[in-house]
């Protein structure tokens, strides 16, 4: 089952047209610190968070490798597996830097989540809001309710 | 910077465990894990040598519930202690929304203690946080060895303890002060989001 699920409203377009148009079975724009942004795709399968923090590590490694040896930054990265192959990129956006992890499978490939990958990128730009008025988040008496629920949490 | 999903309504944050080597920050979220029931937790990810020390960082989602009518979820990494993967160390705080310092209360790891925590203040200031800014939660851990090879909680926050942080002396190994500890960042940094409220993500 296709699940569409995006923290901030302005993936959500070029994402889904990114998937549709690559054929690829799952993507996910998350922050460089690994947090999921958006997800579309067939996530099921998929430990969801944790290819996230792996993916945002991954692409963390690899630039701060990518420096040690003069470059600025490596491109694209791609790992093909016996069913599935993924593509991991970053990119800058309006809204601060985004690390896209695509995974796909024998119905697409690499050639084709490339093709489209910089249609992608370029509509994420596009879509991004500059900037965003601070909301208020919790109120202020939040902390009873936090103690309850980690007292729940370790059963105490 | 914590994630927040007003449409869902959702909170992510991250939380670093930081420490020397061998102070006790896996320690710590393999009791949580254990403790965790499994529909509240995700799998715990560990990226370790052979030898079981950290390689580039342990992973342990954790679902808090609701609160203020949030769904609340914490991510908490562990960082390698040992000195020359500072590289990874560095890539791990990225984002960091809290930082609990795992100390190694023996006396004889006090001068890596001090050595992991200027550590910490330089990586911090490297990703532009100034460590005086960022919730942070000291825990004294191995405080049930025996008495004559460790300092005193006290003696630990003359050390340590410059900006007068919540501090909990713990047996991370056994459970004793690691709930306080999680209970005292978590705390912090919904205090520091419901002060200045969540917005643009830079």
């Amino acid at each position: 089952m296709t699940v569409t699920t995006v923290v901030e409203q302005w993936t959500e377009q070029p994402l889904v047209r990114f998937v549709t148009q690559s054929g690829a079975r799952l993507c996910v724009v998350m922050t460089p610190a690994g947090q999921v942004l958006a997800q579309h795709g067939f996530t099921r399968a998929v430990d969801l968070m944790s290819a996230a923090a792996l993916g945002a590590a991954i692409m963390a490694s690899s630039s701060a490798l990518a420096q040690t040896v003069g470059e600025a930054t490596f491109g694209a990265l791609y790992h093909a597996g016996n069913k599935h192959g993924i593509h991991l990129a970053g990119c800058d956006t309006p809204r601060g830097r985004l690390v896209v992890l695509t995974v796909f499978g024998k119905e697409s490939s690499i050639g084709l989540v490339q093709l489209f990958f910089d249609e992608f990128i370029a509509g994420l730009r596009q879509a991004a809001p500059v900037s965003e008025a601070r909301k208020p988040v919790l109120a202020a008496d939040f902390e009873d309710q936090l103690n309850s629920s980690l007292a729940t949490l370790f059963r105490r | 910077m914590s994630l927040v999903n007003f449409t869902t309504r959702e909170i992510t944050c991250k939380i670093v465990y930081y420490g020397p080597g061998r102070s006790g920050k896996t320690t710590n979220l393999q009791y949580i894990y254990s403790q965790v029931p499994d529909d509240r937790k995700g799998r715990m990810v560990s990226l370790a040598t052979q030898t079981d020390r950290t390689l580039f960082f342990d992973f342990l989602p954790l679902d808090l519930g609701s609160i203020s009518g949030f769904t609340t979820k914490f991510q908490l990494y562990t960082v390698p202690g040992q000195v020359y993967y500072n590289a990874t160390r560095k890539l791990v705080l990225q984002g960091a929304d809290g930082v609990v310092f795992v100390a190694d209360s023996q006396l004889r790891q006090l001068d890596e203690n001090i050595e992991s925590l200027q550590n910490l203040q330089a990586n911090l200031l490297e990703h532009t946080i100034d460590v005086r800014t960022l919730p942070m939660v000291l825990q004294y851990n191995k405080q049930d060895l025996p008495r004559e090879l460790i300092l005193s909680k006290e003696e630990l926050d003359d050390a340590l303890n410059f900006r007068d942080a919540p501090a909990f002396p713990a047996d991370a190994l056994h459970g004793a002060g690691v709930f306080e500890t999680l209970q005292a960042v978590s705390a912090a940094v919904l205090r520091k989001l419901s002060d200045t409220g969540a917005g643009a993500r830079r």
